[in-house]
């Protein structure tokens, strides 16, 4: 099994990262969170310009037939951004979810591809709420017996990070009662959800260790005494060790493999420790700066809170770790 | 159906230290991260812009060493159709005058070619000369410094800006050479899609031996420029220090002041 990143993978992050960076996504979060979406819709249509919406549509409905490989390295470099909208729903759950529907993959997914659609897509008890559904054109939730279209609450809900716009599922239509892939829908999710963590852990340690080398305390910059050292190096240490397993995780999303919801869950658990350590890291070396509203951290930081949380949380991916272990022992 | 050369060069990236060698003075190119030279990724995508307006094909020509292959396949993803990479250990430390006759080589190598479009200076070298060389060799009509590029037919009209002489608006007929600036245009992310194809698209490599070229034309021994001694730029100096008791902004004004700047 091979882990490293081919030279196209590089490459292809490299086009994401270089965009986005041009773009300022803390300026767009910002509008984002207050419910003005022009910038985000534009950045979303240049995300659809180099192929990242279309990545995982199938090339019969206009998409371009990539494996989660390519999704997780476009969600780590979408999280290092910290870009916000239902990314993980339209581009790496919707796809999975409508691949046995040939119809309603039709119906919809030229419009994933070509980044005219939004979508978002509820799916209880993990996902209880419908991210950014105001904004979103498709609007699913997916129910123990099949998938249903809905109208969401007029108001969103509170959330840690004010960018993820929370909104409860109200009334609902049953649009289909033939069985979906919810299961491989849901890892995907899991997948996508964990990289962005990963992502996002990195540019907060990445800022971090740039600041560190900025501000001067007793003289010296901060980043020379060994108290930050070491906070800084336990965090690249379990970025380091994350990565990995996203990988892993991902190789085994795209091989189809029986272990592939043990791995996402491992993956989801490491990345979203070595986020959320990350984001404490960061908040403790900046100091009082990192607190206020002016400043980006805050973006990062309210994200790697949430992120943590959504697609299923830390216990009930430990759960499912535990349950693939202990019934690999038992057969 | 417009067929375009754009020249390409693998450079050190501006962002990571950049040094010259020890022993011969010629660039250190394995000390920082190599790159496609910002301006010639203007290049391909002003190449792409006069393709897709039309008909064409896009070759990209790059003279470097081997790993020169990353910046060429950048060039492919972006949406050039395919490339001639010259690399050849007997070309280390040639002049511009010996890269231009190797590119001019190379370019007659590709059929009906109908213009060339180039960079105006490449980050590294920064001689600014090729292009202009090039022309000569090939017997070209040379509109440099481009900042605005028209293809109408068989002609084309550029807008030439330079810091000298300011705006120019130079036109001349198919087959020309062409050098364009920073002002040109925004260069395109290469897309999944033009990545996954640039894996595909043909790269012919050549040697100097291939195009026809003497060796004993090129290469540093035979360099009609030399560099005989080099040293890392000085760090910046600490600046003026001005002690506020009250008067700073007076002794702000009289520092600007002394520096002709009000």
């Amino acid at each position: 099994m091979r882990f490293a990143l081919s030279a196209q993978h590089i490459e292809f992050a490299r086009s994401i990262n270089g965009l986005l960076r041009e773009a300022g996504t803390p300026a767009v979060i910002r509008a984002w969170a207050a419910g003005e979406h022009a910038s985000g819709l534009a950045l979303w249509r240049r995300l659809a310009e180099v192929g990242v919406t279309a990545l995982a549509v199938p090339e019969q409905h206009g998409g371009l037939g990539a494996d989660p490989v390519d999704l997780a390295v476009a969600f780590e470099t979408m999280g290092y951004h910290a870009m916000p909208g239902p990314i993980v729903e339209s581009i790496a759950v919707l796809p999975a979810l409508l691949a046995p529907d040939d119809a309603l993959a039709g119906r919809w997914l030229p419009g994933i591809a070509d980044g005219s659609s939004i979508a978002t897509v509820a799916m209880a008890p993990h996902v209880p709420y419908a991210l950014d559904a105001d904004v979103a054109d498709i609007r699913l939730q997916v129910t123990d017996s099949g998938l249903a279209e809905f109208t969401p609450a007029a108001v969103p809900l509170d959330s840690v990070d004010a960018a993820r716009r929370l909104y409860e599922v109200m009334g609902r239509r049953a649009i289909s009662r033939r069985e979906t892939a919810a299961d491989a829908a849901f890892d995907h999710g899991v997948l996508a959800c964990a990289a962005q963590l990963l992502g996002l852990g990195q540019r907060l340690l990445d800022d971090s260790v740039e600041y560190a080398k900025q501000r001067n305390q007793y003289g010296n910059p901060i980043g020379s005494y060994q108290a930050i050292k070491h906070l800084l190096a336990d965090v690249a240490t379990q970025l380091e060790l994350a990565r990995p397993l996203l990988h892993g995780a991902a190789v085994a999303l795209a091989g189809d493999a029986a272990t592939t919801s043990r791995d996402v869950s491992a993956a989801k658990v490491a990345c979203g420790d070595a986020g959320y350590l990350a984001a404490r890291t960061a908040l403790q070396v900046h100091g009082a700066i990192g607190y206020t509203a002016e400043h980006d951290l805050g973006r990062w930081l309210t994200k790697a809170r949430a992120l943590r949380s959504a697609w299923g949380t830390p216990a009930f991916h430990r759960a499912r770790v535990l349950d693939a272990l202990m019934a690999e022992r038992a057969s | 159906m417009t067929n375009i050369v754009v020249l390409v060069k693998q450079v050190p990236d501006t962002y990571s230290e950049r040094k010259l060698s020890e022993t011969d003075h010629t660039l250190d190119r394995e000390s920082a991260d190599a790159v496609l030279d910002e301006i010639n990724e203007r290049a391909v995508e002003e190449a792409l812009k006069i393709k897709e307006a039309g008909e064409g094909e896009v070759t990209v020509v790059c003279v470097g060493p081997d790993r020169a292959t990353d910046a060429i396949r950048k060039a492919l993803s972006m949406g050039a159709d395919k490339a001639v990479h010259v690399s050849d250990p007997a070309l280390h430390g040639s002049d511009v005058l010996a890269t231009a006759k190797v590119i001019a080589a190379a370019i007659q190598r590709v059929e009906g070619v109908d213009l060339v479009i180039a960079g105006n200076e490449s980050s590294d070298g920064g001689a600014g000369a090729v292009p202009a060389i090039l022309a000569e060799l090939l017997g070209l009509p040379q509109l440099t410094h481009a900042h605005h590029v028209n293809v109408e037919g068989s002609a084309i009209k550029v807008d030439r800006e330079t810091a000298d002489e300011g705006l120019t608006h130079l036109e001349a007929s198919l087959p020309a050479l062409v050098s364009v600036t920073e002002k040109i245009n925004e260069p395109r992310y290469p897309s999944f899609k033009g990545i996954m194809a640039a894996k595909k698209k043909p790269v012919e490599t050549l040697t100097v031996g291939d195009l026809g070229v003497d060796a004993g034309e090129v290469g540093l021994a035979n360099a009609w420029s030399s560099v005989v001694e080099s040293a890392p730029k000085p760090p910046r100096s600490a600046g003026v220090r001005v002690e506020d008791e009250g008067d700073g902004g007076t002794k702000v004004a009289e520092y600007l002041v002394g520096q002709k700047l009000i």
